[in-house]
């Protein structure tokens, strides 16, 4: 019993890892006021430049490094049109994931085939020495991929960012008031600027994890809705980076139980469990579990002296 | 340029012109450190364009200005702040869900926020000009009061020589004005010049030092507030100038008494009271009543619950206590598709936000709360609408390049015409409603707009007009009713002779 539970919670730290990923990294942008709809796209996108990269190089850090540049020029285009040309945000994003679908569908298509299944080379799990030996903990926590301790780190610099410099205060004071923030000397679109790009990065992170770390391969639409699930522990975790974490393992841990209960002999049909993490996304948005504001010029562009 | 001695701020014989309006004009003026200047006027003497010549936001189109012994002439309101003068702006530049701390933070440090040391000095700052401010507080859970005093602190820890507050007392409830006052002579004890922008003499009159009166961006009079008789001061600040208007409106005077009132009121307000989420008191227990064929005017220095008043009579406010009755029906509650249906003609206080749909045509928006009268099967009958609106156009002489255009490429006297070509054919029509029905519009316009409204009084419809034009009021209405922080102060009959009695209800003054 209390093997599965170690294992149970290793996979929800497992398949949380890309929600808490490109999830912090969204927060940064929602809260300086641009709603990245397109989080999946740059996910899906990263994930396959990803992929690529590993499989071109052999070099699953060049394919981590491939996926977060791929993943940077998207959310710098998304800056651009929501900054600089204040498009519309909303049909911005839709735009992009439609995008990235098609576009990552036809180049894998053509660089791979049809139906491969081409192995790519994964990055290494890391037994941390003395600490993967542990009787639970040890398989609980320290015997995951690399890239899950980075992410890890990267998640508590987001949180430290956010709330003790003075770059989280403009990053807040540009997403809530940026006719004040502007007033006071920030720079509101250099500041929006560089929020996107963070949450570029991570979900550059986010789709390499995927792709390179976890399943070692690329398939057509393999985020398969992470980046919406993110986007949805945005809004659960109220644009707070404990909560929003909190809420990215929860939905960890549903999508973890559709593995772990058949392996315990219980037997709920697949369907439901596959909807779960989905069907609590959906109560959290729906505001049944203590709504939060969100910052107040979320989605509203910005233009001195309007 | 000279500089008398003593003083930190001289302007000398200051102007600005915007395009062909001069907002001011000949403005020589003396602010000694220490001290506390009193800058009085109505809305648009040019108060604001004074403050914003002196904090760098407009550059003057005459004289020149002497600030600490040299030349001031600041291009830009950073520049102002960096060499010693802060202002107070009347729409606070907090971010609400930010804390104190975190607010006065922004755009002042780099790097790692301590909380902790600039937490401190907030406090010192504070202590030191005799307040306490919570430096840790939610910014939005704060009364306007501290909100107020948190803005202060932010001017004061740049150590200015010189602070400026607009309108300070415009937002504070009663309680809280006199805390500020002391703050105020704090700040001027400590050395530096304060300068306090108000229409509202009785408020300020026991902390300045010196008052000097704007009137149509002219200074009217300037001197020691020991020496100054206040009923001077007020009759500075309102003295009367003949304009155009006048002679226009007064053709048709005659007219208006030919109405005589037949039984019952267009419209009752009683006791409206209306309180906003802060829990201020904006409307006050508000009693009015207005007779058909009737013209109310109701005078007040904007902000003083006008605002809220036209919301509560529009239906789209609901009061948080009092009724108010059109044609003896209580609506209350009952929302704006009702007001218009008991006969109750509004026009909107904000033309652009409220009243119209500016990217609708002109047709559509002048029969918008008539549209199903031309509707058949479901469909809009548009060439039926356009004729009409065509008929209308001519009839309340609205000019557009046709009833199609859309309703933006208006001039806003046009606009103006148009909305109330639209409130002033509902049938029936009881009472009509207008909020600064006048605002930004030239003479021929508000000359066209006065005609109309008069008209349907002589037909029988009441009216209350709200305007801060003290003169078109005195010009237009049988009566006026004079509101002050939310409460019916006075009422006059409207004769030019009592211009001076209702400028002081206005400012303050008890009558």
């Amino acid at each position: 019993m209390e093997e599965m539970l170690a294992v149970f919670i290793a996979s929800t730290l497992r398949l949380a890892m890309p929600l808490m990923l490109a999830a912090s990294g969204e927060l940064v942008s929602e809260r300086a006021g641009v709603l990245n709809l397109s989080l999946e796209g740059m996910m899906l996108t990263a994930a396959f430049f990803g992929a690529l990269g590993s499989w071109a190089s052999g070099n699953p850090y060049l394919g981590v490094a491939c996926a977060i540049l791929a993943s940077v020029v998207v959310s710098a285009v998304q800056a651009w049109l929501s900054v600089n040309l204040r498009a519309n945000q909303l049909v911005v994003g839709i735009g992009f994931n439609i995008l990235a679908l098609g576009a990552t569908t036809l180049l894998y298509r053509i660089i791979f085939g049809g139906l491969s299944r081409e192995e790519i080379p994964g990055l290494p799990k890391l037994a941390v020495k003395g600490l993967s030996d542990l009787p639970f903990a040890g398989t609980a926590f320290f015997q995951q991929s690399v890239i899950v301790y980075v992410g890890l780190a990267l998640i508590v610099l987001i949180w430290a960012m956010l709330n003790h410099t003075s770059f989280g205060l403009a990053v807040r004071a540009v997403g809530d008031e940026p006719r004040s923030a502007d007033k006071a000397g920030i720079p509101v679109a250099a500041t929006r600027w560089k929020a996107v790009l963070i949450t570029g990065f991570m979900a550059g992170f986010a789709g390499a994890f995927i792709s390179i770390a976890d399943i070692h391969t690329f398939t057509e639409n393999m985020t398969n809705g992470a980046g919406y699930l993110a986007l949805a522990a945005v809004i659960f975790g109220g644009w707070n980076v404990g909560r929003t974490i909190a809420a990215c393992l929860l939905f960890g841990a549903a999508t973890a139980l559709q593995f772990q209960l058949p392996a315990m002999g219980i037997h709920v049909p697949t369907a439901f469990l596959l909807m779960l993490p989905y069907l609590l996304a959906l109560l959290a948005v729906a505001g049944v579990v203590g709504r939060l504001e969100p910052p107040t010029s979320l989605t509203l562009p910005f233009q001195r002296g309007k | 340029m000279t500089s008398s001695a003593g003083s930190l701020l001289s302007l000398n014989n200051l102007g600005k012109r915007f395009g062909s309006l001069q907002a001011l004009e000949g403005v020589s003026l003396d602010v000694r450190a220490g001290s506390v200047q009193c800058l009085l006027g109505e809305n648009g003497a040019g108060k604001s364009t004074l403050c914003n010549l002196i904090f760098g936001v407009y550059e003057p189109s005459e004289g020149d200005m002497v600030f600490d012994g040299a030349a001031w002439a600041p291009e830009s309101p950073a520049v102002a702040l960096e060499k010693g003068i802060a202002m107070v702006h009347q729409h606070f530049s907090l971010v609400p869900r930010m804390t104190v701390v975190e607010n006065l933070m922004l755009g002042q440090v780099r790097g790692v926020l301590k909380r902790h040391e600039f937490g401190a000095r907030i406090r010192d700052i504070a202590e030191n000009f005799g307040f306490t401010l919570d430096p840790d507080a939610v910014v939005g859970e704060l009364s306007v009061g501290e909100r107020q005093r948190a803005e202060i602190v932010k001017c004061l820890m740049r150590d200015p020589k010189l602070l400026v507050l607009d309108e300070p007392t415009a937002v504070l409830p009663p309680g809280e004005i006199g805390a500020l006052l002391d703050i105020c002579r704090r700040v001027a004890d400590s050395g530096r010049a304060v300068i306090l922008v108000t229409h509202k003499l009785a408020e300020i009159a026991k902390v300045a030092d010196r008052v000097a009166v704007l009137r149509t961006g002219r200074l009217v009079a300037d001197e020691s507030m020991a020496e100054a008789d206040m009923g001077a001061l007020v009759h500075a600040m309102v003295g009367r100038e003949l304009r155009p208007l006048d002679v226009a409106l007064a053709e048709t005077d005659e007219d208006v008494e030919a109405s005589e009132a037949p039984k019952g009121f267009a419209l009752v307000c009683d006791g409206l009271t209306v309180h906003d989420r802060h829990g201020a008191v904006r409307l006050d227990n508000f009693t009015l009543e207005i007779r058909p064929g009737e013209i109310v005017g109701l005078a007040g220095v904007e902000g003083n619950g006008q605002s809220e008043l036209g919301m509560v009579l529009a239906g789209l406010l609901r009061p948080t206590e009092g009724h108010f009755y059109i044609a003896g029906n209580d609506l209350t509650h009952a929302g704006a598709a009702a007001v218009t249906a008991a006969g109750g003609g509004i026009v909107p206080e904000d033309r652009h936000a409220v009243a119209c749909v500016t990217a609708m045509s002109v047709a559509e928006n002048m029969f918008l709360n008539k549209l199903d009268r031309f509707t058949r099967f479901g469909l809009l009958q548009r060439g039926a609408l356009n004729a009409a609106a065509q008929k209308q156009m001519q009839e309340f002489d609205v000019r557009a390049a046709g009833p199609e255009v859309a309703f933006s490429g208006l001039s806003g006297g046009n606009q103006q015409k148009a909305v109330l070509a639209r409130e002033l054919t509902l049938d029936p029509l009881v009472a009509l409603v207008a909020a600064q029905p006048t605002r930004g519009l030239d003479v021929s316009a508000v000359e066209a707009v006065y005609r109309q409204i008069r008209a349907a009084a002589r037909r029988g419809v009441g009216v209350l007009l709200i305007s801060s034009e003290l003169d078109e009021l005195l010009a237009v209405a049988d009566r006026v009713a004079v509101l002050y922080r939310g409460r019916l102060v006075g009422e006059r009959p409207a004769e030019m002779n009592e211009r001076g009695a209702i400028g002081a209800l206005m400012s303050g003054q008890v009558a």
